[in-house]
């Protein structure tokens, strides 16, 4: 463990040094545009930010991972900081840190197994939305110069990579920060800047408790936004590392990272930051920057505090359209072009459970409830397909005036009304055997089915026997697991 | 080493200067102890990207370009590592055929040597490794980063090489009466590394002599029952110093002992005594846990 964690650390220092450093440039915007949105000052999307950087670069379980203050988290905030205030944010994130840990002890990262493709699929598009509606408040009212500057920053951040050699070397955003603020300072344009959105960090962050009354009232008012928030921070989370797992062909310990999450929002909230969680983009940017250890989330955090501890000054006279122009890049890279391309090959049920994720996280701004709308529908789908593996055999023999039912695969509360109509209880014979050794029964609705099969057949003067119940109801107990064993399987799969 | 426990013995090789070594140690072992041999050459992925990116900005599906670019970096550098460990390993079935033994398996795997040998481990009957790889070569001093790690990864016995090879005539077995020392004295007793082709010295370092004699007195007794003949002996003072010191006076070849009693955390703050042998002694190791 010793030497993994050295690994972790010391494994990558250049690279994890210099994604570092690109990183914090693009953190810097992205946590006071997340402050804006929460309704709070910049500082505490700015503080939360070192904050969560670093003390996930320490505790967290997937090396490479940035986290920070993210709109995610903020946008489910707007609301308490608007009747209550910020202290009771900073409270409300504390308490859902402890609620992340405590997550992380019962292992909940495991549900993450129910959240399909296209439920993830819904989650970062609706995510983009949203990034992208939150900057429509500063496009609106303002004049042109506004527009024609957002413009210019878009452009300089997608074209000067294109530009030979530096184009490689210096970050896009940064120089669509620093053009503009050259351009509005000099030109003396008279637009937003950042200075304008409230206070900036003029010192290092220092530790104090949330400003709020220890009681039950307290607790009531912090805790449904808790929950919210512990929810959707560790769902990006939890997607956001199984995205650096698959582009790093390396494995994460997600219940380390669950329970990390939770001490950094902690941590976040007693130096008055607002609560976060790990970023797509910024994980994505880092890995591409050749970050690969803790080393470079720990870079990113420090930089940041230093930028912003430094150079207030220089950060309070940044138009506010380098931001949203940075901002409008995150929304655009955050969405999933391809799944639009994908509506047309995709199977209608995944093509309706990602755009009902979107609608329902547009709606309520709430990603917890889209997601799971989604893992709801995608369930329903699932059940409904299911239930279509089940047919039934029957054959009459004369001499005994017999007929024999043989009933063959899956039956639970979605099927059980299809397997009561398969019987014909009109036709008038002496026995009726119904074979179920090669079906499973998976819940009570459908023993219950089974029930109502036989005395609906013994009502019309038949004398019913069950073969095979035993094997057939094996599924129906609750610690009934295939597990791993083949021959299990097999039995499912075949028949008995 | 006639009566060795069933199974393979490993070698784990890469392009080092102590690759030869360890071949020629392992074919020796293997002819002592009439085991197949199993020649492993392991692929490391740094999973690190060489070429340079510091855009900063996202573009439209960066995620599925990103994953594309990374994957076919690493594809054409583990093409490359995996053609040269071919001949690496074929160069050492070449060597294990020309000495005559027959039952020979060489195989490549992905991943760190320590992954590699836990999930070996069962077909195993002993691992020789050298005491650093490819990453180290050149430094006089020091041990693999990877060496502790492997060594606690498996139960296995292992064997590190540090000198080129001789055949082994002297072992020294330090006795200390920990877990470890005591498993490692009844598979020693037993016979399980040892034949004629040895000649063993136990020894026992403790700060008094009568300390190290009361240690002297157990092993004595374990290996009288198992009728095998050793030189014993009882020292007082330093317990590496002693048992360098030990082991250039006598010409020991291999130093057999119980290793990494403690867990990692007591050796990292209070430096661990298999460790410190390793760094300072010369000779090669028979580890056991």
């Amino acid at each position: 463990m010793l030497l993994s964690a050295k690994q972790d650390w010391l494994g990558n220092i250049r690279g994890d040094i210099l994604a570092g450093i690109v990183v914090a440039i693009a953190l810097v915007p992205e946590a006071i545009a997340f402050s804006i949105i929460a309704g709070v000052d910049p500082k505490i999307g700015l503080y939360a930010s070192f904050a969560i950087a670093v003390i996930i670069a320490i505790v967290g379980g997937r090396a490479g991972m940035i986290s920070a203050a993210t709109a995610a988290t903020a946008l489910l905030m707007v609301t308490l900081v608007k009747d209550y205030g910020l202290q009771y944010l900073l409270a409300a994130t504390v308490l859902a840190g402890v609620i992340q840990i405590i997550a992380g002890y019962l292992n909940l990262h495991k549900f993450m197994s129910f959240v399909s493709k296209s439920v993830m699929t819904g989650f970062l598009n609706a995510l983009a939305i949203l990034i992208f509606m939150a900057q429509v408040p500063e496009l609106i009212g303002v004049t042109w110069h506004m527009y024609a500057l957002t413009a210019f920053g878009l452009a300089i951040i997608y074209l000067f990579p294109y530009v030979p050699v530096v184009g490689k070397i210096l970050p896009s955003p940064l120089i669509n920060i620093i053009v503009l603020t050259l351009i509005v300072h000099f030109m003396g344009i008279d637009v937003r800047t950042i200075g304008d959105m409230g206070d900036l960090p003029d010192t290092l962050p220092v530790f104090l408790w949330p400003d709020v009354p220890l009681n039950m009232e307290t607790f009531l008012i912090v805790l449904p936004y808790s929950l919210s928030i512990a929810v959707v921070g560790l769902l990006e989370s939890l997607l956001t590392a199984n995205v650096i797992d698959e582009l790093t062909d390396t494995e994460s310990d997600k219940k380390r990272e669950c329970k990390g999450q939770g001490i950094a929002n902690i941590g976040s909230g007693l130096i008055g930051g607002m609560a976060g969680c790990a970023m797509i983009g910024q994980s994505i940017i880092n890995v591409k920057s050749g970050g690969r250890g803790r080393l470079s989330a720990m870079v990113a955090g420090i930089v940041l505090l230093i930028l912003v501890v430094f150079l207030s000054d220089i950060l309070k006279i940044v138009p506010m359209a380098a931001l949203v122009a940075v901002m409008i890049m995150v929304s655009i890279g955050t969405f999933n072009w391809i799944s639009i391309k994908e509506l047309k090959t995709n199977p209608s049920s995944a093509s309706i459970v990602m755009i009902a994720t979107v609608i329902v996280v547009v709606w309520t701004h709430n990603l917890a409830i889209g997601v799971f709308t989604g893992i709801l529908i995608g369930s329903l789908f699932m059940a409904q397909r299911l239930s279509q593996f089940m047919y039934i055999e029957s054959d009459y023999d004369d001499g005994s005036d017999t007929r024999t039912y043989n009933v063959i695969g899956q039956i639970f509360f979605n099927s059980s009304d299809r397997f009561i109509s398969f019987f014909d209880y009109k036709e008038a014979v002496d026995k009726i055997v119904i074979d179920v050794h090669r079906a499973h029964f998976w819940d009570i609705t459908a023993v219950s089915a089974l029930d109502k099969v036989v005395i609906k057949l013994r009502r019309e003067g038949a004398d019913v026997s069950i073969i095979g119940l035993n094997e057939a109801s094996e599924t129906l107990l609750d610690k009934f697991a295939v597990h791993d064993k083949p021959e299990e399987i097999e039995k499912i799969m075949g028949g008995h | 080493m006639t009566a060795i426990r069933k199974g393979l013995i490993l070698a784990a090789i890469d392009g080092s200067e102590l690759s030869n070594s360890v071949i020629d140690y392992t074919i020796w072992i293997c002819k002592q102890s009439q085991s197949p041999v199993k020649f492993l050459h392991t692929i490391e992925h740094s999973h690190h990207s060489d070429i340079p990116h510091h855009e900063g900005n996202l573009t439209p599906n960066m995620k599925e370009h990103l994953l594309e670019e990374l994957s076919d970096e690493e594809r054409s550098t583990s093409k490359q590592l995996i053609a040269d460990g071919k001949i690496i390993i074929n160069n050492a079935r070449e060597q294990a055929e020309q000495a005559g033994l027959t039952d020979i398996i060489a195989k490549q795997r992905h991943g760190t040597l320590p992954e590699a040998l836990v999930d070996l481990e069962a077909d195993l009957a002993m691992v020789v490794l050298g005491s650093k790889g490819e990453d180290h070569q050149g430094e006089k001093q020091g041990l693999g980063a990877q060496l502790e790690t492997a060594i606690r990864a498996i139960h296995t016995p292992v064997f590190i090489v540090k000198t080129p090879f001789s055949a082994p005539k002297k072992m020294m077995f330090a006795y200390n009466g920990s877990p470890t020392s005591k498993t490692a004295l009844q598979l020693i007793a037993q016979g399980h590394f040892c034949d004629q082709a040895l000649e063993i010295h136990v020894v026992s370092v403790k700060s008094t002599l009568d300390d190290a004699q009361v240690l002297i007195d157990e092993a004595t007794a374990v290996f009288e029952q198992a009728n095998v003949a050793v030189t014993t002996t009882a020292l007082a003072g330093e317990a590496v110093d002693e048992l360098t010191a030990y082991q250039q006076q006598n010409n020991i070849d291999v130093t057999a002992m119980g290793a990494f009693s403690h867990g990692k955390v007591h050796g990292f703050f209070f430096g661990s005594f298999t460790t410190r042998m390793l760094l300072e002694s010369k000779t090669n190791f028979l580890l056991i846990r």
